[in-house]
């Protein structure tokens, strides 16, 4: 077995309450996380028309072979793969991401990932203690937030005697202990209520799988939670080369008490040398805090337990909402935040549809009494009350509670608003029914296009420090640590296979249509389809190209993704190797796509990106007159034939058929994909 | 490795200080378990953070500063655990190597006598579950899947690989006074939050 993995997959059939084991060996070519998730849906589940609420869905969790190692940034990442029920109009096969140390837990107890299948008759949850595997009551336990549950699982896991001491697992001496509480992902009630866009999947304080409602199909299933503790060790190829490679790694970041200096790079967004911005009510009386492993700890714990391990937009959604109230940002942001990380609700449709219902409400069509009637008392907005009442509104199906859990796409159809408002940008959702993340896509093409020619908001933000952080430092404060030509020398020299071609960065206009943002999109899928989703380099700190920190500017990609890879598997790959596994299991996904009834006819953003212009200023690297310069590209929307022209570019680029969007034979071969070419065929689904 | 004996009982007053100290600040910690990872990779060449000799516990949804703590060796003047040990060769203090309070575990009989002989919680003395013996922090000494050399008057994995810079060694033999002399500010001037 390659080293760091323990060569077991847990299958749970939540119908039978039983266990079996999947050969991690039978899927290793697909290298971990999504690969390996994706293959073993392919082969698990006959039919993909399923809905995501159907019991055959099936759903995986799955590490790699850094999981719970040293590999920087990589020991705690999971991803989750299976039909989500979130996409509007169809629940497209979809994938989230988390972090914290469940991953890491899970193969320490033995196990490289887990299968979901069936449906339990009863709400229950598994405890894993290394091959220990038992489905138990939850009962107890339905109704409780995800923050409840896990404190009362880690009670029950340690019969009582709390944490602190070594905790021996089992009678005998050959038994582990671990002074370390169980790594529990569980639903809150969003996903037991199985609200659509909101459930999501929640590990500690501020760790969430939250995009696709996979809370909600783990609601549909009756599976409240999945704890494990493990005390087993896990081989590593080359122990030495695994600790050189980790202190090698130390020159690309600053150090933990170096003043922050803006580049194009993510790292300087620690905890340590956030501000404001990046999260809620931040307090002083606080720590940096990190996922398992990672040595940029872009989270904090605070005096006051609010906010714990909670970053970015589920820290600051609620921010503009209590300065406007109060005046000022105050605690009640922080409580916010808690409280959709304790019911268990995805943040980004929570926040668009605050946006959305105030703006409905301002315009008279909705609040009591109104066409759209409903008593959210707008009057607190700003408060927690108005969140926590809005959460309770969905979770009880209080007026138009009942319709939100549907997703708020499907929500403003009943409300017959849909097309109205996606035309207007009312409702800022433009891709597949997944809001806005926050980089506009007529603007941060390479986002917009990679979420609608994928499944998803794609949140994928390795390539967003060069086009979008930095330039948006560079037009407040004006100074640019690393000029941008050398920025785009060095991106091009490393966008491996795409390399020696610096327009992938050219944002402009007149560039956005073309081969070589084809190339940028495609170049963004296979990295983020085997390094980032299948080996589990975290999307914050890779890929790392410049990087003002680093010598020479030169951040640690390509070389780091490999080193750390090679030296706890044992193999050889190249960085290059590794972008052709994650084209292989991007072509998987396609075809699954193309099974549950996608072609290119669909894969069209909301009306209002065409029809609206991006309001500004919006950054981002333009190559004009012979020039590289940072740009406000603001003022543009897309223009719907040029993007139908870019689609077939696309499409020749991956080798799939231009008229339908779906992988050919020969590009299957290519790839050792005949079995996925021989079933696109009998399901009149193979492109031409 | 030249094992200089010391008997108990006689001569236990005479036992040489330990040279350095893991000294760490759990208010600069991050909890990433960079440490604990570490720790068991250079000794034993495989990942385990259960077989680590620093162990940081944490609760997700505690208050800051009491949600972490960070509990390593203290490399006692008067180590209960070695005087617990029943067995001659397999605790003793390494004089080539500063002093470090060792075991040696090919003549452990895995009595666990030492581990709940160590007046601390969690103990610091390590249950080998895979091996059936005790394990404790020599500094580094004894790292064969790392090529720096430990001890106090080298490196240890702990100190190198922390992102916070919140492990460090000191040569000086910290209070022996509670937590006071080992669990110590580590924050500079530079350091943006919580400086106290």
């Amino acid at each position: 077995m390659t080293g760091g993995f323990t060569g077991k997959i847990l299958r749970l059939n939540l119908t039978e309450h039983t266990t079996s084991t999947i050969n991690t060996s039978k899927y290793e070519e697909y290298g971990g996380g999504i690969g390996i998730g994706t293959a073993i849906f392919w082969d698990l589940v006959k039919d993909k028309t399923i809905d995501a609420f159907d019991p055959r869905n099936v759903i995986t969790i799955i590490g790699s072979p850094l999981s719970g190692t040293l590999g920087l940034s990589a020991a705690g990442r999971v991803e989750v793969n299976g039909i989500g029920p979130q996409a509007y109009p169809i629940g497209w096969f979809t994938r989230s991401n988390f972090g914290g140390r469940f991953g890491a837990e899970l193969k320490y107890a033995g196990w490289d990932g887990v299968v979901i299948e069936g449906k339990s008759d009863s709400p229950v949850w598994v405890k894993i203690v290394n091959d220990g595997v038992t489905f138990e009551d939850a009962s107890g336990l339905w109704g409780l937030d995800a923050w409840a549950t896990q404190e009362k699982i880690w009670e029950e896991v340690s019969g009582g005697l709390g944490y602190g001491e070594w905790l021996q697992l089992g009678p005998g001496r050959d038994v582990g202990r671990t002074t370390q509480r169980p790594s529990v992902l569980c639903i809150g009630q969003m996903g037991e209520v199985q609200a659509r866009d909101l459930g999501c999947l929640i590990h500690d304080a501020g760790n969430a799988a939250a995009q696709g409602g996979f809370g909600a199909v783990w609601g549909s299933k009756n599976l409240k939670a999945i704890s494990v503790t493990g005390t087993g060790s896990i081989e590593i190829a080359d122990p030495q080369a695994l600790m050189e490679a980790r202190l090698w790694a130390k020159q690309f970041a600053p150090r933990p008490e170096e003043p922050s200096i803006p580049g194009p790079t993510h790292f300087d967004l620690q905890a340590c040398r956030t501000g404001d911005a990046f999260g809620g009510k931040r307090r002083k009386a606080a720590r940096p805090q990190a996922c398992m492993g990672c040595q940029f700890a872009c989270r904090r714990r605070q005096d006051t337990g609010e906010g714990n391990e909670s970053i970015c937009v589920e820290a600051y959604y609620y921010n503009d909402w209590v300065r406007k109230k109060y005046g000022k940002l105050n605690e009640e942001t922080n409580k916010a935040c808690d409280l959709v990380q304790k019911y268990g609700a995805n943040v980004y449709p929570i926040r668009e549809a605050i946006r959305y219902l105030e703006a409905l409400n301002e315009m008279g069509v909705l609040g009591p009494g109104k066409a759209i009637d409903t008593d959210l008392p707008f009057d607190e907005l700003g408060s927690v009350t108005f969140v926590e009442v809005l959460l309770e509104k969905i979770v009880k199906g209080d007026d138009i509670g009942l319709d939100l859990r549907d997703g708020l796409v499907r929500a403003a159809k009943k409300w017959g608003r849909l097309e109205e408002d996606l035309k207007s940008g009312l409702l800022a959702f433009p891709y597949w029914g997944f809001p806005e993340h926050g980089y506009d896509g007529r603007g941060s093409i390479e986002w917009g296009y990679g979420s609608i020619i994928s499944d998803r908001d794609m949140n994928e933000h390795g390539i967003n420090s060069a086009v979008f952080w930095y330039p948006s430092r560079y037009m407040e404060s004006g100074q640019l640590t690393v000029p941008l030509e050398e920025v785009v020398e060095i991106w091009a020299e490393k966008l491996i296979p795409f390399e020696r071609d610096p327009y992938m960065l050219d944002y402009s206009t007149e560039n956005m249509y073309s081969e070589h943002i084809a190339k940028l999109v495609a170049w963004q899928r296979y990295y983020s389809r085997f390094w980032k989703q299948g080996i589990g380099y975290c999307d914050w700190a890779f890929p790392d190209f410049a990087n003002n920190y680093a010598p020479n500017n030169r951040g640690m990609s390509p070389e780091a993704e490999p080193k750390f890879y090679n030296a706890v598997t044992g193999k050889n790959i190249s960085y290059r190797d590794g972008m052709e596994i994650g084209r292989k299991v991007w072509n998987i996904q396609n075809a699954i796509w193309a099974l549950q009834g996608r072609h290119r006819d669909m894969v069209k953003f909301a009306d209002y990106y065409y029809e609206q212009p991006l309001k500004g200023p919006y950054p981002a690297p333009v190559f004009v007159d012979g020039k590289w310069s940072y740009a406000d590209v603001s003022g543009r929307s897309i223009d719907r034939d040029k993007f139908e022209g870019w689609k077939t570019k696309y499409y020749q680029l991956e080798g799939w058929d231009t008229e339908t969007g779906w992988p050919t034979r020969s590009t299957l071969e290519a790839l050792g994909l005949e079995k996925v070419a021989d079933e696109l065929e009998s399901k009149d689904k193979l492109g031409t | 490795m030249v094992k200089k004996r010391v008997k108990v009982k006689k001569d236990f007053k005479q036992i040489p200080a330990c040279e350095g100290y893991i000294v760490v600040d759990p208010k600069k910690c991050c909890g990433c378990q960079t440490c604990m990872m570490a720790c068991s990779l250079v000794h034993e060449g495989k990942i385990n953070t259960k077989l680590a000799r620093i162990q940081v516990i944490q609760n997700p949804y505690g208050h800051y500063p009491d949600d972490i703590d960070v509990q390593q060796c203290r490399q006692c003047v008067f180590p209960a655990c070695f005087a617990a040990c029943p067995v001659p060769e397999a605790f003793f203090i390494d004089t080539e190597n500063g002093n470090v309070t060792r075991i040696d575990k090919s003549t452990c009989i895995g009595c666990q006598l030492c581990i709940t002989a160590c007046p601390f919680t969690p103990s610091r003395i390590v249950w080998n579950f895979e091996e059936g013996v005790a394990q404790k922090c020599d500094l580094c000494v004894d790292t064969p899947y790392w090529s720096e050399k430990g001890g106090p008057d080298g490196k240890q994995a702990c100190v190198e690989v922390c992102p916070m810079e919140a492990i460090k060694l000191t040569k000086e033999i910290p209070t022996q006074i509670g937590d006071l002399g080992y669990k110590i500010n580590l924050r500079g001037e530079g350091w943006p939050l919580d400086k106290e």
